[in-house]
């Protein structure tokens, strides 16, 4: 397959797991296509992104209407190459990536690629841009995609850049709770240590001041570690 | 006085010099504007963040607003300027390989400047028969000076860029990689990219930008037509502050000083030694294997530098219609004046008592030496024009052609042949 060599010679990640799906989808798309005319094939969709997680998440959000190839870690030049090998009709990418100028030049270089890609928020009214920047998705859409077949791969490139930024939000405050709880605990123990008080009064005591004082409890917690460890200085001596 | 928050976007390039500079020197808060920098990795986020208001203002490609004007790109009309941040600052650099092969080819070449391969003509030729795949350049924007001076270098070494090389846009930053996995073969960028391939051996520099046509216009200060119409005080504003950093920085004993600044993790963040050279103008490469002191490398204000001539604007939309980016039809009258605001630029040089043209236009290629405009409000000292065919180049419509003379209606009335 012309995408595995590309997968050899740069050493990077590029799956093409739902090649092997296209027949399914062909048949889902026929049944469909019986319904409502007119006939379409499934779009070819190209994920480019730096971050494979998010990558992965986009992918199999579409991989039941649509032919998904990912890139992850490639560069301008090979991102171009993988194109022209795949000439996808839908590129969704990450708006930051320094690889958008490449993608941008298959609007004018026809020599790689037999159809302009544009950026799909040519054909989009302005509330459409916005949601899709503020999620921070760029897509480019082979010129002459109606905005009515590439709109549902928007929304879920959309939705799923969401929900892996919910993620990573959530993990953060994951790991900020749990940092505070570490000072909360020292500063615990420290009081437990010099005050002689029981953990439940040090707790008490920390909750009273944060409260009164209107400060996370954590603030307060690092308050004690400084004067404590102020206080016990000289004492060393 | 209240300040007012503007936020600029720059890219991580040697010439967001002056931009910097005017940060850090506090000449924008001397100018009432509290400013935040933010750098961008690509031209189209930069772009895209203008056009939404994420940012008021952005170093941007010269090309990239002509082309809004020329109604090229998602956003028709959306941007223009009036202020030019910069004139040269680019560089062609190949791989140690390609550089070899012009040596055996054609030894003479090199030894001539501005250096002009034509024996890339032949390595050409011998790829195509062969099979092989062709000769590979990158530069960084479809509309970008780097991609028309590339394209200019090779048709004067007597190559048909679209046919003949494979032309691809690449980021700055991936350039050095690029050129050491043989993805590409050469690549025409700004600074410090080609410093960095030198620097790690991989390539050398054939050509400075200002050897393809001299005093070229590069960067400008982009911002939203409708922001600048209602916002016309900020705008000066931001000129002004631009003016006297500009100023500054274009004294060669303060380029030392900027070049630290600007190697700074937030800035550029590359080794000061690899920023420097295209900094100060000294020890830039170039031919192949020279070291010259170039002190016009970057011209940040000289020559009136930060004036955007219409004439620069015109040029560049006619290398659109002779690539056939642009459509032939198009009025270039209009482009230029949607695209280059000069109005703006006299009243804030006017206010500060710095010297400004009263005309739109030069004859572009017409200097080859240093030269006085006269139409000016006082008179101004002038860099050369020069491109390196030696052609003219002029704006107006019509005008007495020539061999040399090339009128801006040879490339908007009919593309021309070849």
């Amino acid at each position: 397959m012309v995408s595995r060599q590309t997968l050899k010679n740069s050493g990077s990640k590029l799956t093409t797991r739902s090649d092997m799906k296209t027949a399914k989808v062909k048949t889902e798309q026929a049944n469909q296509a019986e319904q409502s005319a007119p006939p379409a094939v499934p779009l070819r969709v190209l994920v480019i992104d730096d971050n494979p997680e998010r990558a992965n998440l986009v992918e199999r959000g579409l991989e039941k209407n649509a032919i998904v190839h990912t890139a992850s870690q490639l560069q301008g030049k090979q991102l171009l190459d993988l194109i022209a090998e795949i000439l996808p009709d839908v590129i969704i990418m990450d708006c930051e990536s320094p690889n958008r100028d490449s993608i941008e030049s298959l609007r004018t270089v026809v020599q790689n690629n037999p159809k302009p890609i544009v950026m799909f928020v040519e054909e989009e009214n302005d509330t459409a841009q916005r949601a899709a920047i503020e999620a921070g998705v760029s897509a480019y859409v082979v010129d002459g995609l109606t905005p009515k077949r590439v709109r549902p791969v928007i929304d879920v490139a959309i939705a799923r850049f969401q929900v892996m930024d919910g993620l990573r939000s959530e993990l953060k405050k994951t790991k900020e709770d749990l940092a505070a709880r570490k000072v909360i605990e020292r500063a615990k123990g420290l009081l437990m240590k010099t005050r002689n008080m029981t953990e439940e009064e040090a707790y008490a005591a920390m909750r009273t001041m944060s409260q009164e004082r209107g400060l996370p409890l954590k603030e307060i917690a690092e308050t004690v570690i400084s004067v404590m460890s102020l206080l016990s200085g000289p004492k060393q001596e | 006085m209240t300040s007012t928050d503007l936020t600029i976007g720059f890219a991580r390039l040697s010439d967001c010099a002056s931009l910097v500079a005017a940060k850090e020197r506090g000449e924008f808060e001397k100018q009432g504007l509290n400013v935040t920098l933010k750098r961008y990795a690509s031209w189209a986020a930069m772009r895209d963040a203008l056009a939404h208001g994420v940012i008021d203002a952005a170093q941007m490609l010269a090309p990239m607003v002509v082309g809004s004007a020329a109604g090229l790109g998602p956003y028709p009309g959306a941007f223009s300027t009036s202020f030019s941040i910069n004139l040269n600052g680019n560089a062609i650099t190949v791989s140690n390989t390609l550089y070899e092969t012009i040596k055996a080819l054609d030894p003479n070449s090199l030894i001539q400047r501005p250096l002009l391969p034509s024996a890339l003509k032949t390595i050409a030729a011998k790829r195509r028969e062969c099979g092989e795949d062709p000769l590979t350049f990158a530069h960084v924007y479809h509309y970008s000076m780097h991609g028309y001076e590339l394209r200019y270098w090779l048709a004067a070494a007597g190559l048909e860029p679209d046919s003949d090389v494979k032309l691809v846009v690449v980021a700055p930053e991936q350039m050095v990689t690029s050129l050491e996995n043989g993805l590409i073969d050469g690549y025409c960028v700004g600074e410090p990219w080609n410093s960095a391939a030198i620097d790690a051996n991989l390539g050398k520099t054939l050509i400075t930008s200002s050897e393809i046509w001299s005093n070229a216009p590069e960067k400008v200060l982009a911002v939203r037509k409708n922001w600048s119409q209602q916002n016309v005080e900020t705008h000066v504003a931001i000129i002004k502050a631009m003016l006297k950093a500009s100023q500054w920085i274009d004294r060669p004993d303060n380029r030392l000083t900027a070049a630290q600044i600007v190697s700074r993790p937030e800035y550029v963040d590359m080794p000061l030694d690899i920023v420097q050279p295209s900094l100060t103008g000294k020890g830039v490469h170039t031919g192949g294997d020279l070291i010259e002191n170039m002190p016009d490398f970057n011209v940040f204000h000289r020559y009136s530098a930060n004036y955007p001539w219409r004439s620069h604007a015109k040029w560049i939309f006619s290398q659109m219609v002779r690539w056939g980016e642009a459509l032939s039809g198009t009025d270039a009258d209009g482009v230029a004046e949607a695209a280059y605001n000069p109005e703006l630029y006299r009243t804030a040089a006017d206010e500060l008592g710095i010297a400004y043209p009263n005309v739109d236009e030069k004859l572009e290629g017409a200097h080859t030496h240093a030269w006085l405009q006269e139409n000016a409000s006082s008179p101004i000292a002038m860099g050369p024009d020069t491109f390196m065919d030696g052609k003219i180049f002029n704006p107006s419509i019509s005008g007495q052609t020539g061999e040399k003379i090339q009128v801006m209606s040879d490339f908007v009335s009919a593309k021309r042949a070849g």
